[in-house]
């Protein structure tokens, strides 16, 4: 298969993405001296645990092809593993985020200590279990990352079958290890965020939107390596079975965000129900609305034919925009926190230029080392003889 | 050839080598063709050109109708036509159509793609294809993989056929004649649709019988079952062992103020009606007595009961000059009081709605005695 470029001069359009993560940097800085802490941490937290699906998205992508035995998906395995090189990235990105912890959740503002059901919560929610268990759901992606990217990466020299039996008895493990550490990151990152509320459901929620993204981050990537005569012999029957995938999960997202709206809807209870009525008013309603358009109808009918899921065109508009909507996810779950603060502006275009073109350039810089395809899988040839 | 054909089938031993037969038997000039497998075999339909069916927009388009008729169904039964109050959410609720729209639509759609696959696709009700006949039937089922040439338009040219398939290396050679293809007759129809009708009998009575024999099990007996006070019924929970308490010594409920006037008369001289005259009374006034007062004194308060044929009793004619002329507060006493076989209204009726009622008999009133200077 063709090597990537391996020069020892950085490319240009990498100098121009570092650029553009420079001035995204600046701007950043400057909202947190000129629109405050508040805003400032909210967005650090929107890209913060949107770097966090996305990575985690993609480790799922590429062990649910061991899980399930994947044949299909041996020649475009490469790209999810190389998106999943944002995992090491997260720990500067959480180290930051810690610090938002006293400004936005509100368990940790000096009153929780009057308001009971924070005070029963105490036991989980608190400084040093909180801080514990980031650890270890870091530890646990990255050593993850290591091992199911690290060792894929390494059976491209030693070509030792053994490696491929090892990663299909680690993904089950990794499986359960993602359904544990996403839960628990879900209930304290983004729903701690209202200490009072709860939803058990949440952590499949975020999970949902994760598999989402990191689908669709790793089937632009695999669309930029085959626009680049890099994934030559990759198919429109193995995109089929990508689409198939994306259109799948865009299903279980919308089922369980409505499983989620309509339990809570319908009981009504004063602890639940308060949390979806600050994300329904104003102009969060049209928010809410653009979520549940954009974030299940579109995709859904966008992908619904078989034509549709061949066609890389379709994919790679389809694979932005459910990105898009991820960010618009937490950006409603998010935001409300700030009160009447909660508008868009420059800040907002500030953080998404300096996260998006770094998270492009790391996976980018990923994309430049070693081979495009897993070529020491023993599946591979038969990977690239699949038809529909 | 003379005699019309089905097709000719060949067998062959994998996937593969059916795949690599395909184009070589088209190049003959064969374009009609058909595979038999036992287990999909990837790229075939390609191969051979089986175009896409056109199930899947028929599916698409029934499943959406599946979700409109729904919505509006339910739209129509509980925002429309008998709009019930449930949970304190809106008439207009569509979150709790949800679940209903949802099922109608895979119920439209899964329908559609069943009953559609077997009737407009696979032409029922022309049981059996010819190759359910053939000797290779079994084989494919196991591990054979047959490749069948079928007549395009005309007949098949059946010599030219089976040389093709063995040139393709098929095995086997099998040549099927065409199917009956007429319609089935009054009598299959007959047997057939009195068959079902005998399945749909057996299986009512059947059921009629097991729910008599065996012991029906309530579903969700949890809210029947809850601890709670029942009015009519005895219950340990209060001293007294009733279910029904009466009200404390020397308290009133809110809104129904114990009348202190001593005689009817005594009321008309102390009672003034306290509600202004606006249509919201009346209409607070027409509701109560068209609930309490209509049955006895007649909707217009002519005295003729709706149930005078069963009731001796005479009600008191509203439209007398006697009601007429009676100041309010002695109608408010008869109400709270009652008066001959007129039971006391005091515990059903508020005081509010006594003195709107009042106001409505005097609307009726004057309804039945306009004076000419009511037309001003």
């Amino acid at each position: 298969m063709s090597e990537g470029t391996v020069t020892g001069a950085t490319p240009t359009s990498n100098r121009v993405l570092a650029g553009m993560s420079a001035v995204g940097l600046a701007g950043v800085v400057l909202t947190y001296f000129v629109e405050g802490p508040a805003r400032f941490w909210a967005d650090w937290l929107i890209w913060f645990v949107f770097l966090v699906v996305v990575a985690l998205g993609a480790l799922f992508v590429v062990a649910l092809q061991h899980v399930t035995g994947s044949v299909w998906s041996v020649p475009l395995r490469r790209a999810p593993e190389r998106v999943a090189a944002l995992t090491p990235w997260l720990i500067p990105v959480a180290a930051v985020a810690l610090f938002s912890l006293p400004v936005l959740f509100s368990w940790a503002h000096p009153g929780a200590s009057h308001v009971r059901a924070i005070v029963e919560k105490s036991a989980w929610l608190n400084y040093p279990f909180f801080i514990t268990r980031l650890v270890i759901c870091l530890v646990v992606w990255v050593a993850s990352y290591r091992i199911l990217v690290g060792k894929s990466v390494q059976q491209d020299t030693s070509r030792d079958p053994h490696i491929t039996v090892m990663l299909r008895r680690f993904s089950p493990v990794f499986m359960v290890l993602l359904g544990l550490t996403i839960t628990s990151f879900a209930f304290d990152w983004v729903s701690s965020l209202e200490a009072v509320w709860y939803s058990d459901i949440f952590g499949v929620y975020l999970f949902a939107g994760a598999a989402l993204s990191g689908l669709a981050a790793s089937t632009l990537a695999c669309i930029y390596l085959m626009r680049r005569d890099r994934l030559t012999k990759v198919t429109a029957d193995h995109l089929y079975n990508l689409g198939g995938l994306l259109f799948g999960f865009t299903v279980f997202w919308g089922y369980i965000a409505f499983s989620q709206y309509l339990l809570q809807w319908y009981a009504n209870m004063p602890e639940e129900v308060f949390w979806y009525k600050q994300r329904t008013v104003g102009g969060m309603l049209i928010v809410f609305i653009i979520l549940g358009i954009g974030h299940y109808f579109v995709p859904f009918l966008a992908l619904m034919t078989e034509d549709a899921k061949k066609k890389w065109k379709r994919l790679r508009w389809v694979s932005v925009w459910l990105l898009f909507m991820q960010i618009i996810d937490l950006y409603w779950m998010i935001f409300p926190l700030l009160g009447k603060n909660m508008n868009l502006g420059w800040p907002e275009l500030a953080f998404a230029l300096f996260f998006l073109s770094g998270g492009v350039l790391v996976v980018k810089r990923a994309m430049e080392k070693g081979s495009d395809v897993p070529v020491g899988d023993p599946f591979l040839e038969a990977g690239l003889e699949f038809h529909l | 050839m003379a005699e019309s054909t089905f097709g000719v089938l060949g067998i062959f031993k994998s996937g593969a080598d059916l795949l690599k037969a395909v184009p070589k038997v088209k190049e003959k000039g064969f374009a009609s063709l058909e595979a038999y497998t036992p287990y999909p075999v990837h790229g075939i339909d390609k191969a051979i050109g089986i175009k896409k069916s056109k199930l899947g927009i028929l599916v698409f388009i029934m499943g959406t109708i599946g979700a409109v008729s729904a919505f509006l169904f339910q739209w129509w039964t509980s925002a429309v036509s008998y709009p019930l109050r449930i949970g304190g959410k809106p008439y207009n609720s569509w979150e709790a159509w949800v679940p209903a729209m949802f099922e109608v639509t895979v119920l439209f759609a899964t329908f559609t793609a069943g009953l559609g696959m077997l009737f407009i696709f696979n032409k029922l009700p022309f049981f059996g294809s010819p190759i359910l006949k053939s000797k290779a039937i079994a084989a494919t089922t196991r591990d054979r993989f047959a490749l069948l040439i079928q007549p395009t338009g005309g007949l098949l040219d059946v010599e030219a056929a089976r040389a093709a398939l063995l040139e393709a290396g098929g095995t086997d050679i099998e040549i099927l004649p065409a199917p009956d293809l007429t319609p089935p007759g009054p009598g299959w129809w007959a047997r057939n649709l009195a068959g079902i009708a005998l399945v749909c009998v057996a299986v009512g009575f059947g059921t009629m019988w097991a729910i008599k024999i065996f012991p029906t099990v309530k579903p969700m007996v949890e809210m029947e079952n809850q601890a709670k006070l029942d009015a009519q019924k005895a219950d340990g929970f209060f001293k007294d062992g009733h279910g029904m308490q009466l009200p404390p010594v020397g308290t009133v409920p809110r809104h129904y103020m114990p009348i202190l006037a001593k005689s009817p008369d005594q009321a008309g001289k102390d009672l003034v009606n306290p509600l202004p005259v606006t249509a919201k009374v009346l209409q607070r006034g027409k509701a109560g007595y068209d609930i309490h007062c209509a049955v006895c004194h007649g909707y217009m308060g002519r005295g003729k009961p709706l149930l005078d044929k069963f009731y001796k009793a005479s009600p008191a004619n509203l439209q007398s000059s006697t009601v007429m002329n009676a100041p309010d507060g002695y109608i408010y006493f008869v109400i709270s009081k009652g008066k001959g076989s007129m039971p006391s209204y005091e515990a059903d009726i508020s005081s509010k709605d006594r003195w709107a009622i009042i106001h409505y008999v005097r609307a009726l009133q004057r309804s039945l005695h306009a004076k000419e200077e009511d037309l001003k």
